[in-house]
């Protein structure tokens, strides 16, 4: 199972090196670099990769910027000089991250991981070949809340909330704001499994505990971590319909 | 004989003269008023004696509380409470001692005990507080004065340690790129590899034996900036364009080790570093009657973080400041649209 892979470093010694040391791995196939994050935003969007090495220091915008500007965020992989400390900032992920000069051993470390994983999201990748336009549930989204960040698989968000032109994320125990408006999620969300319930709010089906009548003829939905959400009546039919088929 | 005095405790020296002068004064003016007897000596005896000792002993008890060591307020009502307590005691013990010994004056003997002891107590109380008085302010002063010097050492101590650490910052980010690049060159280009290799050398070597100065020539400090900027050509590839022009003369003026290299190091990192499509660097000198300009001047934007400036450039004033006084001068201004220069002016002669 072979991953396709983009570079992205302003430094073009530290591309060749890196790419040097891939040619090793014939599991990872390099399809693309790029020497910023605007260059690196764009042969993302075109090359869709599975994998990414990225620097953090770069000219103009952070690493971190260029993941939050993604709307899919595919594997990543941190390459960095000196940057233990932002890398600090990941609470619980699977991340991984590699110091430069890269130590061949925690390379093919790397590596081995991520192909362990493909194991596990081998039916997921089907599934995403098939609509490459909507995210599916083991996609996962960078969220960076002042300090903070996380990689947040889909599956695990269990509502989206608007505030203004942003949407609280809820997760866990944790519910940073992204900056992006509940309308344009709407369009990128698969509808199986997340639903719009009203104006404000975008509810994960699957993690629904409890739906009861709320006056009106809408519905109220209890939700795994306690939220509980208004549907109204309009997409309260909608409801019912989805979930008696 | 100043060296014998000397020897003697100060305490006692104090309490000698403290006493003498006590009995010189009821002398002087027991002459004046013609009081000067046998029983005026006798009694002026006893008063010295009694007071010489108790006040001693009073002493004793201050340093058993610990008084010095508490806090003003309570010191000073401490002092009055002491001096009170020991009046009632010198003045008791006075009263019954000249009643048993007889040297009572005419006068007094009329009176009821207690109005004695009162009358002894109040005068007491008197030579006491003023004992107490010269106690305290002595102990005062020269607490003063030792935290005077004590303060004195530590802003020196101070001032030393933070020569040190801002003198050896050099960025270990730079230096893991640094052999970043120098890695992937060993199969692009061995002889530059090797270059390279020989000037990282040269920055850490420098960077290491700037801690033991406190100046350099400035051609010394140039030739680790050229080392640093040689890395930096590697690193930027054609994103990077230095310029020197420095005027000959100016080669062996002094310069704090690494003040040059830091702010080169600035100028990449928030200049050329921040730009897309990279930019120039020009490191100018000139001379002037009695000071010299040093300046970097680089393509890029000024930022200041809410007025305050970065760690590099406030220890650059600092140094600055800490070496020559006032006499030496650090800015940093927007020249032009796209570009920023940093300017230093250091003092030719040192002293």
């Amino acid at each position: 199972m072979r991953k396709t892979a983009v570079i992205i470093d302003d430094e073009r010694l530290a591309r060749n090196e890196l790419k040097k040391m891939l040619v090793d791995y014939p599991e990872i196939e390099v399809v693309g670099e790029a020497a910023n994050v605007d260059e690196a935003h764009r042969i993302i969007e075109e090359l869709n990769p599975e994998l990414i090495f990225l620097d953090i220091q770069m000219p103009v915008k952070t690493g971190f910027d260029l993941l939050e500007e993604l709307e899919r965020v595919p594997i990543v992989v941190f390459t960095t000089a000196h940057d233990e400390y932002a890398l600090k900032a990941f609470e619980v992920n699977a991340l991984d991250y590699l110091l430069k000069p890269i130590d061949p051993k925690r390379l093919s470390d790397a590596i081995q991981k991520l192909m362990f994983q493909d194991d596990r999201d081998l039916q997921v990748n089907e599934a995403r070949s098939e609509n490459r336009n909507f995210l599916s549930d083991l996609d996962q989204v960078f969220v960076k809340d002042g300090e903070k960040c996380w990689f947040v698989k889909l599956a695990e968000i269990r509502l989206f909330e608007s505030v203004g032109n942003y949407a609280r994320v809820f997760f866990g125990s944790n519910k940073p704001l992204i900056l992006k408006s509940l309308n344009s999620l709407e369009e990128r969300l698969d509808s199986k499994t997340f639903f719009r319930a009203n104006r404000k709010h975008i509810v994960n089906l699957r993690m629904i505990e409890k739906v009861e009548p709320f006056f009106n003829g809408g519905l109220l939905l209890e939700i795994k971590g306690g939220e509980k959400i208004e549907v109204s009546r309009r997409q309260a039919v909608r409801f019912k319909e989805m979930m008696s088929l | 004989m100043l060296n014998k005095l000397n020897k003697i405790p100060k305490y006692w020296l104090f309490q000698g003269l403290g006493w003498t002068l006590f009995t010189g004064i009821n002398i002087f003016f027991a002459l004046t008023y013609n009081l000067f007897d046998q029983q005026f000596v006798l009694r002026i005896s006893l008063y010295v004696v009694v007071g010489f000792f108790m006040s001693h002993f009073m002493r004793l008890v201050i340093k058993r509380i610990g008084l010095l060591q508490k806090n003003l307020n309570l010191q000073l009502i401490g002092f009055v409470l002491v001096s009170f307590a020991f009046a009632v005691l010198i003045g008791t013990i006075e009263t019954y001692t000249s009643m048993l010994l007889n040297l009572e004056y005419k006068e007094e003997a009329r009176f009821e005990l207690l109005q004695k002891i009162t009358s002894n107590m109040f005068t007491s109380f008197i030579y006491l507080f003023i004992w107490n008085c010269i106690y305290f302010i002595y102990h005062y002063v020269s607490e003063s004065r030792k935290n005077q010097v004590d303060n004195l050492q530590l802003e020196a101590l101070v001032k030393s340690l933070e020569l040190k650490t801002i003198k050896s910052h050099i960025n270990p980010h730079f230096i893991f790129n640094a052999l970043n690049s120098i890695r992937a060159l060993i199969d692009e280009d061995p002889s530059r590899a090797r270059q390279a290799v020989t000037g990282l050398s040269n920055i850490l070597r420098s960077s290491m034996q700037s801690d033991q100065l406190e100046i350099i020539t400035l051609k010394k400090e140039l030739d680790i900036v050229k080392d640093y900027l040689a890395l930096e050509l590697i690193r930027f590839e054609d994103r990077l364009k230095v310029i020197y022009q420095i005027e000959e003369e100016t080669l062996d003026h002094p310069i704090p080790p690494m003040m040059l290299q830091t702010l080169v190091e600035n100028a990449i990192k928030h200049g050329i570093g921040k730009q897309v499509e990279g930019g120039q660097i020009t490191i100018a000198t000139n001379e002037d009657e009695g000071f010299y300009t040093l300046r970097v001047i680089n393509s890029g934007i000024l930022e200041m973080q809410d007025g305050h400036e970065g760690f590099g450039l406030q220890s650059t004033s600092n140094r600055l400041s800490l070496i020559f006084g006032d006499r030496a001068l650090f800015s940093i201004t927007q020249t032009d649209a796209k570009q920023v220069e940093a300017k230093v002016i250091i003092p030719l002669n040192l002293i």
